[in-house]
């Protein structure tokens, strides 16, 4: 049950600010993104059309503080298909973005900033890998690129990161609190997917 | 002679050096020449979820390199094209901009930003590669595999159908080798989440595994490194949660191009194949 004695009316306007989060009033619901999204393909917990009626709704924390938030791969497939127009993964994005500030990171994203601070990218390379690519003919590329500590340092990433003590609850109950639901893939006579769902219309 | 600064990113030059050794090798007998992009970094994606603003500056540095060349960026990589696309984008905003110049940083010349076999399609062209084909690989039938930010967000490329892409599968006919058609072609690797919930990341891996193999794919051709950890390094991970066995091989589009222009296996660097690819070499009558 959603309780609304506890919404937030002004959530939706903090995700508004965000980068990405412009479209998001113009959601009036459909669901065309929840129908193209592979990742609900497989795993219902996650349903960006839920996470937007939520944050419409102001029902923050528990928004905030789910892992599902997290499970969205990014792929754009909703974005293609909103009748709204609404760049709904980035809307998802800004959403990440404000609960990151908010406290709620999850624990990879830490370590890969670390790597990002340290080095400029995410794999260390070593003297192996130079060798390696000598061998191969391949150029030398530069073992660390200092200059993206600096932008780490000016938009002061860290301490957001960092921020407070909020951790993703992974027994949030906000979006769907079905059990992980991971079917195994059969041949060929699979339910079809979004796509061959649109290609049948 | 065309000539591009090539974005390598983090994958790439570390872990798929097999794909850079390929595209390279075969950029060359296409006339193209790639200039280094020395202090070139991560492009930022990985922060996006944390901070779409430092993502963006990341990525914008990046375009800053290529752009102090006066030479368009060529990616290898799917999610550093829409991350640097973005970004080149956002250099137009004027707040973004401040920004960027408070860093230090300097956009002299506008730029584009290209995945290099968006680059093949649109400024090499198909004829050329067809010209460049030595040794068809008409026995060869293989799945494509576009990956997501090939060609979306459609807002950011402007370039092949989002829904129906085609690009891809007329580059691999090309070649002489059929890009056969097969349900959920746009499907996602799962990549994204293999950090949140790697047994959501698997299974969605596995779903194409499945579906390529199910349609006798010799090979699934993939254009994205991170596709690749999905599908091939993580395919002994979906055989023994699914338990079944696909032995199905990832190759990059640039060794099978390679492959078709006549290189040996060291020019594309078949080694560095995780899933053995021997039945497939046979096929086309060459060393496995």
């Amino acid at each position: 049950m959603i309780n609304l004695k506890n919404a937030d009316p002004d959530f939706k306007w903090e995700i508004i600010k965000k980068e990405g989060g412009e479209g998001l009033l113009k959601c009036f619901g459909c669901s065309d993104c929840a129908a193209s999204c592979p990742v609900r393909y497989f795993d219902d917990r996650y349903n960006p059309r839920k996470i937007i009626r939520l944050t419409l709704l102001g029902i923050k924390d528990q928004v905030l503080s789910s892992p599902f938030l997290w499970l969205c791969a990014h792929c754009h497939a909703c974005t293609e298909r909103c009748p709204q127009g609404i760049i709904v993964a980035e809307v998802i994005n800004a959403i990440k973005n404000y609960a990151v500030e908010q406290g709620y990171c999850p624990e990879g994203y830490k370590v890969q900033l670390d790597l990002l601070r340290k080095m400029g990218r995410l794999y260390e390379v070593e003297d192996f890998d130079l060798k390696k690519r000598q061998k191969l003919g391949l150029p030398p590329i530069d073992k660390t690129i200092p200059e993206v500590k600096k932008i780490l340092e000016y938009t002061n990433i860290a301490t957001r990161v960092h921020s407070k003590n909020a951790h993703v609850n992974p027994k949030s109950e906000a979006l769907n609190s079905k059990q992980i639901k991971i079917t195994k893939t059969q041949n060929s006579k699979q339910e079809s997917s979004p796509d061959q769902k649109m290609e049948k219309k | 002679m065309k000539k591009y600064a090539l974005f390598l990113g983090c994958t790439v030059p570390i872990r798929a050096q097999h794909y850079e050794l390929s595209a390279r090798n075969t950029a060359k007998e296409l006339d193209i020449e790639f200039a280094e992009m020395s202090g070139a970094s991560c492009c930022g994606f990985p922060m996006k979820a944390v901070d779409a603003g430092t993502a963006l500056l990341i990525a914008a540095r990046n375009i800053s390199i290529a752009s102090k060349m006066n030479l368009n960026i060529i990616t290898l990589c799917n999610s550093c094209t829409a991350m640097l696309s973005d970004a080149q984008l956002e250099l137009k905003k004027n707040s973004f901009y401040k920004k960027f110049k408070e860093l230090g940083f300097s956009y002299p010349h506008e730029i584009a930003v290209k995945h290099f076999v968006r680059m093949l399609y649109e400024d090499i062209g198909i004829e050329k590669i067809k010209a460049s084909v030595k040794k068809p690989l008409t026995s060869l039938k293989v799945a494509a595999h576009y990956g997501c930010h090939y060609m979306r967000p459609s807002y950011l490329y402007g370039f092949d159908n989002p829904e129906i892409p085609h690009t891809f599968d007329e580059l691999i006919n090309a070649t002489g080798a059929q890009s056969i058609d097969y349900h959920d072609k746009k499907m996602c690797c799962g990549g994204s989440v293999l950090g949140i919930d790697e047994n959501l990341a698997i299974t969605m891996a596995n779903h194409k595994l499945n579906i390529a193999k199910d349609s006798q794919a010799d090979a699934l051709v993939s254009i994205c490194p991170f596709c690749t950890v999905m599908y091939e390094d993580n395919q002994r991970k979906a055989e023994a949660k699914f338990e079944t066995q696909y032995g199905l091989p990832v190759l990059y589009y640039p060794q099978l191009m390679g492959l078709s222009f006549g290189f040996d296996n060291n020019a594309v660097g078949i080694r560095f194949n995780r899933v053995r690819p021997n039945a497939l070499l046979e096929k086309i009558g060459g060393q496995s």
